[in-house]
């Protein structure tokens, strides 16, 4: 440690670095991408924040302060209440299953040659995809008469279930969806991590006598720590955002709010129904909850990655 | 080298004899696993190419003989929504990426550079915001937008795109430039150079790579984009091509075969894209893999 940072560098620093420093420095390089991060991001979020206090309604004349009226409303709202509980369902099928999933795959397909680069391809194909076309084509396969339905009534199936029309199942089809579509992004960070296990790593426990669960459970698992924490904060970010595939495919339904997750709440609130200041305390609490996963997941994730 | 070259020999015999039978399976067993993965896309290429009652009666058959009626419909609409999201998206997309590139290239020089605790407060600050849902800021920047008169505009979308992706640009070059010795710096600074001519003739070319991700990352994600066109350009005609397959949902509910050319159209210029950076791509991923 000490060979590589003498002090007699360290001590240099300052007066190397001077031609790079500086409010100049600053001004020309730094302002400008600072200043747009502030006024589209940072202050939009206070702003969310302050308008959460009011009954903001562009409806009305005026905007009135109503203190924390609108959380108060919140907390007995039962909308509210399912929309927290679907987040939650979709953000467990959405970071489970293209971890687990993609996990398999990868470990299919860690082999050179062409034919494996080109299977890849096919995966990562949704991924590059917008949202709205892979809900386009899940939702003429799985309307009540759609490709899936039609398949199975051919197949002797006579009533087959309603993928989107049922309640109790449109939250997970629109959840699988979404796990399918970023499939093909944890297949490649995984095909990264396997191809960056040392061969020597697993000879070596070959001849102590480990088989290959051996080796995948003591070997290439740790050694894939860094793969699971990218793909595990990439999915959670996405199903937090989830919005575009609930729009387009059930708009929340079927029935009331069957399929609305918070952020889907959020952007109807203000912009279907008008009440501003209701959804600003919704992304408040929203924003909240993000955070604090964030942060508990990134710590639990990293400390996994130090331990090995 | 010789160990080396042995280790690599090694590896085949291993496999070898674990499986010497048994060869065939991977590669049967990763075929069928993709196509069942590729099927949903398949339905969707063949109907493309079908008329609209064969996509009724057979929706899983080749399209055969194939039709290339879907897609003429679509570019020649009399409503011209293909084009106008078209030019749109291209617009929206080339100007978003081209000035993110710059200006996070530009900021996570400084942050990188720079000494003191402010820079370091300002990158927390801004990494930050790689979580903040877009849902949470829509409302006040479609206020902010009004404020500016930039709303219904594509420069309102740019700008908003622009605010929204600095955190992402500044993460991946701020990383990148703290892997250029300083050195190479105060080297064109010795012998003359401003501040901007070193930046742009030294250290910009060396960051190719994080450009690459950069523009290749949020170039699918801005094209791809639905919420922010959506509300901010408003329904005047001529959306983006995403917004636009939405509208197209819209008009014909069952008609597959016109959304389906709709959709087919609107990603073609991504998937080209894609499979032109592909290589980079994996690394942009590949890069975050190995530095967690």
């Amino acid at each position: 440690m000490t060979i590589t940072s003498p002090p007699s560098r360290t001590a240099r620093r300052p007066s190397r670095r001077a031609p790079l420093a500086g409010i100049g420095h600053f001004l020309a390089f730094g302002a400008p991408g600072l200043l747009l991060y502030l006024g589209l991001v940072l202050v939009p979020v206070i702003m969310s924040v302050r308008s959460s206090l009011t009954d903001e309604n562009p409806l009305h004349r005026s905007t009135r302060y109503t203190g924390l009226a609108n959380y108060r409303e919140l907390l007995g709202d039962p909308a509210f209440h399912r929309a927290l509980g679907n987040t939650v369902i979709v953000t467990a099928i959405v970071v489970v299953v293209p971890n687990v999933l993609g996990l398999g795959v990868a470990i299919l397909l860690d082999r050179r040659g062409r034919l494996y680069h080109a299977l890849r391809a096919v995966f990562f194909t949704p991924v590059v995809l917008s949202s709205v076309v892979v809900s386009v084509i899940w939702q003429a396969l799985l309307t009540d008469d759609g490709m899936v339905n039609s398949l199975l009534r051919s197949a002797g199936v006579d009533h087959p279930p309603g993928w989107l029309s049922d309640p109790s199942i449109a939250l997970y089809s629109v959840a699988s969806i979404i796990a399918w579509q970023m499939l093909g992004f944890c297949v490649v960070v995984y095909l990264a991590g396997l191809q960056g296990v040392p061969p020597e790593l697993h000879e070596a426990a070959a001849l102590d006598g480990a088989g290959a669960g051996g080796r995948f459970r003591h070997v290439t698992w740790p050694m894939l720590a860094p793969a699971v924490t990218i793909n595990t904060v990439m999915l959670l970010i996405t199903a937090f955002k989830a919005y575009d595939h609930i729009q387009v495919i059930t708009n929340g339904g079927p029935g009331d709010g069957t399929t609305a997750t918070i952020a889907f709440s959020v952007v109807t609130t203000a912009f279907t129904g008008n009440r501003i200041g209701y959804a600003a305390a919704m992304s408040t609490v929203m924003l909240a909850l993000v955070a604090a996963i964030s942060v508990l997941a990134l710590r639990f994730l990293q400390r996994r990655e130090v331990n090995l | 080298m010789t160990l080396v070259l042995d280790r690599e020999r090694a590896r085949p015999g291993v496999a070898a004899r674990n499986g010497r039978a048994r060869t065939w399976l991977r590669p049967v067993a990763a075929v069928l696993v993709t196509a069942c993965f590729f099927l949903p896309l398949y339905l969707v290429l063949a109907n493309v190419f079908k008329p609209g009652d064969e996509i009724v009666r057979s929706p899983a058959a080749l399209p055969f003989p194939p039709t290339l009626d879907n897609l003429t419909a679509v570019l020649t609409r009399t409503d011209h929504l293909f084009w106008f999201g078209l030019i749109n998206s291209v617009e929206i997309t080339a100007i978003s990426i081209t000035v993110l590139t710059v200006l996070s290239a530009m900021l996570g020089h400084y942050l990188a550079r720079a000494a003191g605790p402010l820079p370091k407060i300002a990158l927390a600050v801004l990494l930050c915001g790689l979580m903040v849902p877009p849902a949470v800021i829509m409302t006040p920047i479609t206020e902010v937008l009004r404020t500016l008169g930039l709303m219904t505009s594509v420069a309102g979308v740019v700008l908003s795109n622009v605010g929204y992706y600095v955190p992402f640009g500044v993460f991946v070059f701020t990383g990148f430039v703290k892997t250029i010795p300083v050195e190479l710096e105060e080297a064109a600074a010795l012998d003359g150079a401003g501040r901007f001519r070193t930046f742009w003739q030294v250290i910009f070319p060396l960051l190719r790579p994080a450009s690459a991700s950069v523009l290749i990352f949020l170039g699918t994600w801005i094209w791809n984009d639905f919420l922010n066109p959506l509300i901010i350009l408003g329904p005047a005609s001529g959306t983006t091509v995403t917004v636009g397959v939405y509208r197209a949902i819209g008009e014909h509910q069952s008609d597959y075969g016109a959304v389906f050319a709709f959709m087919f159209l609107a990603s073609i210029p991504i998937l080209v894209f894609y499979l032109a950076f592909q290589k980079h791509f994996v690394k942009g991923l590949t890069g975050g893999a190995s530095k967690g």
